[in-house]
């Protein structure tokens, strides 16, 4: 060894500032092109924090007991989509996992389900509110759609792992398909099916509220409204509601969620 | 003359054109045989013993069992064939959050219809089967146990009787004691042994322990590199020939000293 020892990292200190450079360039490129001035948003923080303060508070809880039922409805839709995408996407994860009967069904359920996807919620409400009209209703389809193209392919990876480990015995015994589904796949499924499922059910929630703002019912429509018709501070305790009906949900999944596990 | 239970013509394996795992494989497999299988990893013996009851599908040659050329049946033809041919496997293969008793009614979903199985209407004799036989592994405490929460030894016991409750002509292992403890290990093989002697059962077992091959087998078949090198009686089975088919994989022969082989059987867990 000479004097220098042991240097502690075998790579080139060019590639490292070039790193640094490329990420600097990319972090400050947008504000150019879409002619952002940082200074002008932080300047109009305080503006916003004011604006806020003045207009929205105190929040006005006289019309509290008009607003629970559509707290009740949000809460039953966010349930029931997510009961329907649940069954759907068990089936749909099924038939696009290694477990499908037939490798045409599996490639076309796979692009369907991307296909869903990668449509987002609100854009498959505002469709759907072309369709159905203004109401729960949309909301409902809307959420159920996004949420089996999330749900079916969590639950086909799951099932890939459960078929490709523990299945085989069912198989080599001489079980038909369906009793391999029922008696093996499924109760080694179950964990995971209730696990992704509260995760849908924690975004559903939380997406019934922004559903509201294209007409899709809920809570968040009543938010939208008072918005429109500058009723700030109704507005305000709507958005409470919304966030205290989010912490409940979440502190319930958790909950639920520690029972499986322990 | 001894009545062939499995015929096994020309059977060859590839996964890719490239490579053949088996190169042609000849056997005939009788009544009431205990064979074991041995050789290195990486030799073929998983895929051989797959292609008994179609777990795999072979890409030439025939495997006869009971009469029938199992590479021409299909569906329930095919779970016909699979569910007299029992298996064991090296991973146990147990439905964790099911409880023993209906991991072990399993082996009987290939006799009996969707319905009856969803409903869970097992007759009265396969229960009381399951329950003799997981009795007799010395079972009957953990029956409602969930299969997980079991050891290692005790799975792979719960395990032999499902493949049993399958009333089988045939059992398949593929390296049942590779996961266990050399406790366990030892009380597993003496229990298939058992089992298999009792109900003249034919067995054919991936082992790679070649001392436990030479103690329990009529007759032992050694792969190397996808083709049969040796077949024939374990006294025969010389040095020079273990030696050969573990060439270059020596340290995969696990040798036992011959005091923990001999030494009693303890039924402790």
């Amino acid at each position: 060894m000479d004097s220098k020892g042991v240097p502690i990292n075998q790579g080139k200190k060019l590639k490292l500032s070039l790193t640094i450079i490329f990420m600097c360039v990319v972090a400050s490129l947008p504000f150019f092109y879409l002619d952002v001035n940082i200074v002008e948003v932080m300047t109009s923080l305080p503006k916003l924090i004011r604006f806020f303060i003045h207009n929205f508070l105190p929040p006005n809880f006289s019309n509290l007991r008009a607003y629970m039922e559509p707290v009740i409805e949000t809460l039953l839709f966010a349930i029931v989509g997510t009961y329907i995408s649940a069954v759907l996407s068990f089936i749909l994860g099924i038939l696009m996992s290694q477990l499908s009967p037939n490798l045409v069904i599996r490639v076309f359920i796979q692009s369907f389900v991307t296909f869903l996807r990668n449509i987002p919620v609100l854009i498959w409400a505002s469709l759907l509110v072309f369709v159905f009209g203004i109401g729960n209703i949309v909301g409902l389809i809307a959420l159920s759609l996004a949420t089996v193209g999330i749900l079916s392919r969590m639950y086909a990876e799951s099932i890939d792992e459960i078929a490709s480990s523990k299945l085989e015995a069912l198989t080599a015994s001489g079980a038909s398909y369906l009793q391999i589904i029922l008696h093996g796949l499924l109760p080694e499924f179950i964990p995971a099916w209730i696990n992704w499922t509260l995760f849908s059910f924690e975004i559903n929630i939380r997406a019934s509220a922004i559903l509201g703002t294209v007409g899709a019912g809920g809570l968040g429509i009543l938010i939208q409204t008072n918005l429109n018709l500058r009723n700030f501070h109704e507005a305000t305790t709507l958005i409470i509601i919304l966030v205290v009906m989010v912490l409940m949900t979440e502190m319930a999944i958790s909950n639920i969620r520690s029972r499986i596990y322990h | 003359m001894k009545k062939t239970v499995l015929s096994i013509k020309d059977l060859k394996k590839s996964y890719n054109k490239e490579q053949m795992v088996l190169k042609g494989l000849n056997a005939e497999i009788y009544e009431g045989e205990f064979i074991v299988v041995i050789g290195p990893s990486g030799a073929g013996k998983s895929t051989f013993i797959r292609c008994m009851n179609r777990m795999i599908d072979f890409s030439n040659g025939q495997v006869i069992f009971d009469g029938i050329s199992i590479s021409e049946v299909k569906g329930k033809q095919l779970r016909e064939v699979r569910s007299k041919i029992g298996m064991i496997f090296q991973h146990y293969n147990l439905i964790g959050r099911t409880n023993v008793i209906k991991n072990v009614l399993h082996g009987r979903l290939g006799e009996t219809s969707f319905l009856k199985s969803a409903l869970g209407l097992y007759s009265y004799e396969e229960r009381k089967e399951a329950y003799n036989l997981l009795k007799r592994m010395g079972l009957e405490e953990h029956i409602y146990k969930k299969a997980k929460d079991l050891s290692g030894g005790q799975m792979q016991r719960v395990g032999i009787c499902r493949a049993m409750m399958q009333r089988p002509k045939l059992l398949l292992a593929d390296e049942p004691i590779a996961s266990l403890d050399p406790k366990s290990a030892k009380i597993v093989m003496e229990q298939i042994h058992q089992i298999t002697k009792q109900h003249q059962l034919t067995c054919i077992m991936n082992l790679h322990q070649v001392d436990y091959a030479k103690k329990y087998a009529t007759r032992i078949i050694g792969i190397k590199a996808g083709e049969i090198v040796y077949d024939g009686q374990p006294e025969h089975l010389t040095e020079a020939m273990i030696n050969f088919i573990y060439e270059g994989k020596e340290q995969e022969k696990t040798l036992l000293n011959e005091k923990e082989l001999a030494g009693g059987l303890t039924y402790g867990f």
